[in-house]
């Protein structure tokens, strides 16, 4: 019997792939991505902040900062004024939030970049900061944690509470959107001193991409200039994460869900551009690829027994995975987890669902590929890499990435390569290396947290009930 | 070998101004239209560059040719079974060649039409044909698949019913619809979707129904010879037989009253307010079908001046927000509010019906409108950047029309709009006679 140390917890949410073309600055912190052909210009204006610079009890005050920039006036115009101006270029200017990383970008077609530029400098540079709009943001903020997160998606809220769990007590262990009473504590001038502190120009790092000319370039660098020195920023360094033992349960109580959303985890020790990343890549794409029938775990859970809408994992973060088919740029951090997303499934078969994902993860670790399942996903992999980044905008996020990430060259062109070079024997020795199934740490959504947890406890047996003849050439246990 | 790393060259994308005469061809892509003797039909835009080609198989079947009594969402729940195989391909086979491809395949269902979409390498382009074709001509998969599906279907159900949106819907679709199959969602009803591995003869009938030549038509985008395509569509897609049924759609009555109903959340959610008005079907060609979408973005979106009072200025709301979109048959015009304070309800729909009858009286400004056309114009545009999202913009349009010309005809009637087509937009179709009014309240 597996023992689970079990909290219930009611209270949570209180180029292209041609990189020739890209050049990277070694002064500067820029990366430029010029793309003549295309008829519209993309602007990536990142700072090295997020979630993790949150000062203790003002959780949420980086995503707050950055939406005050974009959703609010400048020192000249007022949101309404800069609304009114986007808007017969069908343009926008928006923010993305995660740990450590904070981007303010938008895309416009070439003929108004004067114009449009002239309000995105404006909006990182001279912020209006005015009471109305910090009313209207932090009324929002609250409404979606208090309400969106909480109670209108059941699986996002299991993940960000994984994302918690796993992080507790280190500076990513707070979601990125902050907490009801967090929020609530977060003042106007709190938001202009994170402004002053982290939107310096030792921060920033300038992006562009598209049909962009050399004058606007240099117009980008001479502005950003204006910033304000930072160099004595201090950043939290790679979070240290408290070590699991055996299996930790977090049971989130939603009295009534006619589903159950299950999560789980652990930290792994490899990144982006290190040696194994990509043989672990492959190993997790068999495994579970995000949103796709290749998945193992979803032709064990869903496939064959119909018991949910798909069932993935993760070695990298992926945020609004309901909605997003390939990994977002942007989100890069120096710790990642190895996370299981399992969609909801009937009540009465949640224990069977999370057992089932274990078993298989059982079953990767003790026995790896095999050369088929080897090759197959190799191959699958060399090609599917080219539709994660379709477009100059995420073409260029990605190129910034590779910045964070200290990769010399194109992650994505190194990524095709790698499937070509690597062995079966190099992923199967990724997953002896990487992953491990005795400690991780699961999260339920669930109706009843105290039978589960007395299931957990009793470690009752969960068959489930088959509406058509038990699968033939996949029995469980 | 042909280098599959290359960016996407927008030629004539960047090739084109934004000035339009109003008989100048709106989409900026050149492109082919092909035709069997069959009926079916596939629109061949190449857009060299990429390495990649975009193949859309748009079933002009959605949720609204569910006419028959207990069988909502079952044109959804097709979609699903399309991936569980042929007798030459069994669902598994299917799956490992889509695999060994790298393709990015998937598929969507709307209450208009079903759309079944795939990315790929140049490469892969017969062979995604000869699959495409066999499934969408010969597909067969046994009871046992079909009722262990239905479980991933109700479990997709499950995992947005706890939202609120979907909630709202569901009650504004149902009492603003008596007879047209628009009352229902594309998901359906729960006591449809829970019968679902019943009605496993009833599939059969709908595939032989609606996978038809006739009712399908082909979008290809993206990196490929569009004369060696042509000879394998003619070859993969040449015996399939006709035998299109058409649905038997009740006409929906004209609406005499206004309805409303206050439903209740199982959940915390602020109030959402949603208003809808009984529409027109799309014609590209009429009038009051593009100027109701300016319409909707005048009076009720994020530029306008409703949006501004009502979310800036008193912030009152969340948001407010407008979908008077696009139709096969006449449907909803609907503005949107989450509204932060219960007490306000009344005020927000007060503050809709003066901005109406303002729209109904008063003319708008000539620079006003041509901004608001300007936009739509520049955001239909600026989406169309890579292969996939080039026939994902079009699929809709094709699907109520059966045609790709219906854009540029649409756009074409767009400019032509004047401020007055804009008050009689107002005047015929946002009377409160022919409104339904949902308000979703929370627990408290």
């Amino acid at each position: 019997m597996r023992k689970f140390l079990i909290l219930i917890s009611m209270f949570l949410i209180g180029g292209t792939f041609i990189f020739t073309s890209c050049q990277k600055s070694t002064g500067e912190k820029m990366v430029l991505y010029p793309v003549q052909e295309d008829p519209t210009i993309s602007i990536r204006i990142m700072f090295e902040v997020g979630s993790q610079n949150d000062p203790v009890g003002k959780d949420g005050l980086a995503a707050f900062t950055a939406a005050m920039l974009t959703e609010g006036a400048t020192q000249k115009l007022s949101y309404e004024n800069i609304l009114e101006k986007l808007y017969p270029m069908a343009a926008s200017i928006n923010n993305q939030v995660d740990k450590e990383l904070t981007v303010i970008y938008g895309r416009v077609y070439k003929d108004h970049i004067q114009d449009y530029y002239d309000l995105f400098r404006q909006v990182i540079l001279e912020p209006g900061f005015t009471e109305e709009d910090f009313n209207r943001v932090k009324s929002s903020m609250l409404n979606y944690v208090e309400n969106n997160l909480r109670y209108a998606n059941d699986e996002e809220l299991g993940k960000k509470a994984l994302q918690e769990f796993i992080f507790e007590g280190t500076p990513y262990g707070h979601i990125v959107e902050g907490h009801v009473s967090s929020l609530k504590a977060i003042t106007l001038d709190d938001v202009k001193a994170f402004y002053k502190n982290y939107y310096t120009r030792d921060n920033v790092i300038i992006g562009l991409g598209g049909s962009y000319d050399s004058g606007f370039v240099t117009r980008v660098k001479s502005d950003m200039k204006t910033l304000p020195s930072g160099k004595n920023l201090q950043q939290p360094g790679k979070p240290q994460v408290k070590p699991i033992n055996g299996l930790e349960v977090r049971i989130i109580e939603k009295p009534g869900a006619n589903a159950t959303a299950i999560s789980f985890g652990y930290p792994i020790d490899v990144l982006r551009g290190q040696r194994g990343f990509y043989a672990l890549a492959v190993a997790n794409s068999w495994f579970g690829e995000h949103r796709n029938s290749s998945s193992h775990l979803y032709q064990v859970i869903r496939e064959a027994r119909g018991l949910n809408y798909g069932d993935y994992s993760y070695i990298e973060y992926f945020p609004q995975g309901g909605s997003r088919q390939f990994p977002p740029p942007n989100v890069a951090r120096h710790q990642q987890i190895f996370e299981v997303w399992i969609r909801p499934v009937p009540n009465d078969a949640k224990l069977f669902a999370f057992r089932a994902a274990d078993r298989e993860l059982h079953k990767l670790v003790d026995n790896g590929l095999t050369d088929s399942e080897f090759k197959l996903t190799s191959n699958f992999l060399k090609n599917y890499v080219l539709h994660f980044a379709p477009t100059t905008m995420s073409q260029l996020g990605y190129a910034m990435d590779d910045q964070f990430y200290n990769i010399d060259g194109s992650y994505l062109k190194i990524f095709r390569q790698k499937m070509t070079d690597l062995s079966k024997a190099e992923v199967n020795e990724a997953i002896k290396k990487y992953l491990q199934y005795k400690d991780m740490k699961i999260v339920f959504v669930t109706d009843n947290a105290e039978k589960l947890k007395e299931m957990l406890e009793n470690d009752t047996p969960s068959p489930i009930k088959y509406s058509t003849p038990k699968p033939e050439y996949e029995k469980l246990d | 070998m042909k280098k599959l790393l290359l960016v996407f060259l927008l030629f004539l994308f960047a090739g084109i101004g934004m000035a339009h005469s109003a008989d100048s061809l709106f989409f900026p892509y050149q492109y082919e239209e092909f035709k069997l003797d069959n009926g079916f039909k596939t629109y061949l835009i190449p857009v060299h560059g990429s390495g990649l080609v975009a193949y859309y198989s748009i079933v002009r079947t959605g949720s609204r040719d569910e006419w028959e009594q207990g069988k909502s969402g079952f044109a959804h729940f097709f979609e699903h079974m399309m991936f569980r195989g042929t007798k030459k391909y069994p669902g598994p086979v299917y799956d490992r060649m889509i695999t060994e491809m790298g393709a990015d395949a998937n598929a969507y269902t709307t209450d208009d039409y079903t759309a079944f979409h795939l990315v790929f390498p140049t490469t892969y382009m017969k062979k995604v044909m000869e699959l495409e074709s066999n499934r969408f001509e010969d597909l067969s998969y046994s009871e046992r698949d079909f009722k262990t599906e239905a479980g991933a279907v109700y479990g997709e159900f499950r995992k947005g019913r706890v939202n609120p949106w979907w909630v709202l819907e569901e009650n504004l679709y149902d009492l603003a619809f008596v007879k047209h199959t628009y009352k229902h969602t594309t998901i359906g009803f729960e006591a449809d979707i829970k019968n679902m591995p019943n009605m496993y003869q009833y599939s059969l009938s709908f595939f032989k129904r609606y996978y038809r030549p006739e009712n399908v038509v082909l979008v290809i985008t993206g990196d490929f010879d569009p004369v060696r395509t042509k000879e394998l569509i003619q070859e993969y897609y040449g015996s399939w037989k006709k035998g299109f049924v058409p649905p038997k759609i009740q006409k929906e009555p004209v609406q005499r009253k206004e309805r409303s109903k206050v439903v209740k959340y199982p959940g915390k959610t602020l109030p959402i307010l949603a208003i809808g008005y009984k529409g027109p079907a799309f014609d590209p060609t009429n009038k009051m079908v593009a100027g109701a979408y300016i319409l909707g973005d005048m009076a009720f979106g994020e530029n306008s001046d409703l949006y501004k009072k009502l979310a800036l200025k008193e912030q009152k709301v969340e948001f407010i927000e407008p979908d008077f979109s696009y139709h096969r048959d006449p449907n909803l015009l609907i503005i949107y509010s989450m509204i932060k304070n219960e007490n306000d309800i009344s005020y927000v729909k007060g503050e809709i019906d003066d901005t109406i009858e303002k729209f109904k009286s008063q003319a708008v400004s000539e620079t006003e409108l041509k901004n608001y056309i300007e936009h739509v114009r520049y955001r239909f545009l600026m989406n169309l950047n890579n292969p996939d999202n080039i026939a994902g913009s079009l699929a809709r349009y094709i699907a109520m029309t059966g045609r790709l010309e219906s854009v540029n005809e649409l756009f074409n009637t767009m400019d032509s709009l004047t401020p007055d087509d804009i008050r009689a937009v107002a005047n015929r179709y946002l009377q409160s006679s022919h409104s339904t009014v949902i308000t979703l309240e929370g627990e408290k």
